[in-house]
C-alpha cells in the first residue's frame, strides 16, 4: 500500500487536487451565469425585431469569430486600464482586477456565444405543429414559450450543449496562461508545468493533469446524460449521449 | 518616408495624423504587422498537415485489422477528453526531448549521465531552438491535434459516399486499394467539406496560442507594444494601451473567420456542382 501511495504518479495525482478545484470553479461558475446569457441571446437572434436580432448575432459572431486567448488577454487589459478611473474609486479594485472575477467573466461571454449559436439552431429546429398547436389552443405568448418552444429547444440543443461544456472545461486552461497567478491560486495546467520544470518529467505530469481533465470531462457527460434522459423521458426511447466528437465548435 | 505622401494627403491629416501615422509604421509597429506570417503559416501548414493526419486517422478507423482501428479510435477520442492546449504544449516538449536524448546517447560521457540530476543529461546534448524550429514543431502539434478532428469528420464523409459508386467501381474491376483512393477519397470531400470548414476555423483561433511556444507571434508583439512605455528622455511615452492592440487583434479575428467563411462557402458551391440538393 505503502509502496503505491508512493508512486510518483500517485503523488502527482494528490499535488494536483488542488489545482483541479480551480479548473473546476471556473467551470461551476461559468455554467450558471453563460446558461441564461446564451438562452437570451438565442431568442434574441431569433427575434423578428431588428434592434433585437442584430446586436445578439453580432455579439455571437464576434465572441464566435475570435480566439478565447484574445478575449482573456482583451478582457484583463480593458478592466486593468479602467482600473484607475472606475474601479478605485468605486472600492471594487479587488475584485475587478482579479483573476478569479475576470476567468468566469470572459468565459460566460464566450460560453455565452457558443451556446446561444446551439440554442438559435434548436429554435429553428423546434416542430412547427407543436407551436401551431399551442396557438390554436389560445395560449399566450408566455405559456407557448413556456410549454412548446422551452422543452423542445432544451432537448433538442441539449446534446450540443453538453459538447460546448465540456470544451469550455478545456478552455479554462486559458485563464492563467493570460493572467497572473496569485499566490498559490494555479490550475491543472500551471501546476503540471511548475512541476515539470523541476524534474523535466514530461510524461509523468502531463498525463497526470490530462487524467483529471478526462476524468472530469466524463463526470460531465455523465451528469449531462442524466439531465438528457430525463428531458427525453416521455419520447419512450433510449438516448444516450456519447463521448464522441461534434465539429460545431 | 512619410515626406513621400502627396501633399493633399498630408494636408488632410494635419501634424496630429502624421504623428499618428509615424508611430503605426515605427519599426516596432512593422515588425508586429511582419508576425502575421506567423500564424498564417502555422495556420496554412497545421491545415494541410490535419488534413493528412485525418486521412491517415479515417483510414485506421476503416481499417480491416483491428488494432489499427483502435488506434484510429484512441486517436479520435483522445481530444474529447483532454484540452486541446495540453496537447499543443506536450508534443514540441516530448519531440523536444527525445532528441536531446538522442544526443544525449550520442554526444555525453557515461560518467556525464551517471552525474546528471537535471535535464539534458549534459551540456553538449542541449539542443536549442529557433523560432523556424517552433514553428515546425508547432505546426506539427497543429495537425495532429486539429487532425483528430479532420479525421472524425473525414470518416463521417467516407461512409456518406453512396455504396452504389463503390459497388461499381468494384464491379469494374478496380482493386480495393483502388476503389478507397479513387472513388471513396476522391467523393467525399463534398460531404467533408462543412466540417472541415469548422476544423479551419477552429485551426485559426488555435494559431493565437503560438505565442506559448515561445514564438514571437502577433501576440507576444501586441502585449510588448501596448505595455505602458517609459523612456528615460521623453518620459511617459504612453500609459498602458494593451487594450487597444488586442482590440485590433480581436477584430483581425474576426475578419480573418469571415473571409474564411466566404471562402469555403465559395469551395462549397464548386465541389456541389452537378449534386442533387435539397434546396
Amino acid at each position: 500500500m505503502d509502496s503505491i501511495l508512493n508512486a510518483p504518479f500517485v503523488h502527482d495525482l494528490v499535488t494536483l487536487f488542488k489545482p483541479a478545484l480551480f479548473n473546476l470553479y471556473f467551470l461551476l461558475l461559468a455554467v450558471p451565469f453563460g446558461f441564461p446569457l446564451a438562452v437570451l441571446l438565442a431568442l434574441g437572434k431569433n427575434s423578428k425585431n431588428k434592434l433585437l436580432s442584430i446586436p445578439a448575432s453580432t455579439y455571437v459572431y464576434a465572441f464566435r469569430g475570435s480566439p478565447l486567448f484574445i478575449q482573456f488577454f482583451m478582457f484583463y487589459a480593458i478592466t486593468l486600464a479602467l482600473n484607475p478611473g472606475v474601479w478605485k474609486p468605486l472600492g471594487i479594485s479587488w475584485l475587478m482586477i482579479h483573476p478569479l472575477f475576470i476567468g468566469p467573466f470572459v468565459l460566460v461571454l464566450n460560453t455565452g456565444a457558443y451556446a446561444a449559436e446551439i440554442f438559435y439552431g434548436a429554435l429553428r429546429t423546434i416542430p412547427k405543429g407543436e407551436i401551431e398547436a399551442a396557438r390554436a389552443v389560445g395560449m399566450s405568448k408566455w405559456q407557448e414559450f413556456r410549454t412548446a418552444v422551452w422543452p423542445n429547444m432544451l432537448r433538442l440543443a441539449w446534446p450540443a450543449y453538453t459538447n460546448e461544456v465540456v470544451f469550455l472545461f478545456h478552455s479554462t486552461t486559458l485563464v492563467y496562461f493570460t493572467m497572473p497567478v496569485i499566490n498559490e491560486q494555479k490550475d491543472l495546467l500551471n501546476k503540471a508545468g511548475e512541476l515539470f520544470e523541476k524534474d523535466y518529467n514530461l510524461f509523468l505530469h502531463f498525463s497526470a493533469a490530462a487524467l483529471y481533465f478526462l476524468v472530469i470531462s466524463i463526470v460531465i457527460f455523465f451528469v449531462f446524460n442524466l439531465i438528457y434522459k430525463r428531458l427525453t423521458r416521455h419520447l419512450n426511447v433510449d438516448v444516450s449521449l456519447k463521448i464522441k466528437p461534434n465539429y460545431i465548435r | 518616408m512619410l515626406e513621400m505622401l502627396p501633399q493633399w494627403l498630408i494636408d488632410w491629416l494635419g501634424p496630429d495624423g502624421i504623428a499618428s501615422l509615424a508611430y503605426i509604421t515605427n519599426g516596432k509597429h512593422l515588425s508586429w504587422y511582419a508576425s502575421v506570417r506567423y500564424t498564417l503559416l502555422a495556420a496554412c501548414f497545421g491545415a494541410i498537415l490535419a488534413v493528412v493526419f485525418g486521412l491517415l486517422g479515417a483510414a485506421a478507423k476503416l481499417s480491416k485489422f483491428a488494432p489499427l482501428r483502435w488506434i484510429g479510435d484512441i486517436y479520435t477520442t483522445m481530444v474529447r477528453g483532454v484540452p486541446d492546449v495540453l496537447f499543443l504544449l506536450f508534443f514540441p516538449l516530448a519531440f523536444e526531448q527525445g532528441v536531446e536524448y538522442l544526443m544525449a546517447k550520442l554526444y555525453c560521457k557515461p560518467e556525464e549521465i551517471a552525474a546528471a540530476t537535471g535535464w539534458p543529461l549534459c551540456q553538449s546534448a542541449q539542443w536549442y531552438l529557433s523560432t523556424t524550429e517552433y514553428m515546425v514543431l508547432a505546426c506539427f502539434s497543429l495537425g495532429i491535434v486539429y487532425g483528430a478532428f479532420a479525421a472524425n469528420v473525414i470518416y463521417g464523409a467516407l461512409k456518406a459516399v453512396p455504396k452504389g459508386q463503390l459497388e461499381a467501381a468494384h464491379a469494374f474491376g478496380f482493386p480495393s486499394r483502388e476503389v478507397f483512393w479513387r472513388f471513396q477519397v476522391r467523393q467525399m470531400w463534398v460531404y467533408a467539406l462543412p466540417g472541415l470548414s469548422n476544423v479551419w476555423l477552429l485551426l485559426l483561433k488555435a494559431t493565437s496560442l503560438l505565442s506559448l511556444l515561445q514564438i514571437t507571434d502577433i501576440v507576444a508583439w501586441a502585449d510588448r507594444l501596448g505595455a505602458p512605455n517609459y523612456s528615460p528622455l521623453a518620459g511617459l511615452v504612453h500609459a498602458d494601451w494593451r487594450w487597444k492592440y488586442y482590440l485590433v487583434l480581436f477584430i483581425f479575428y474576426i475578419l480573418l473567420t469571415w473571409f474564411s467563411e466566404k471562402f469555403f462557402a465559395y469551395l462549397q458551391a464548386r465541389a456541389g456542382r452537378g449534386m442533387a440538393r435539397a434546396n
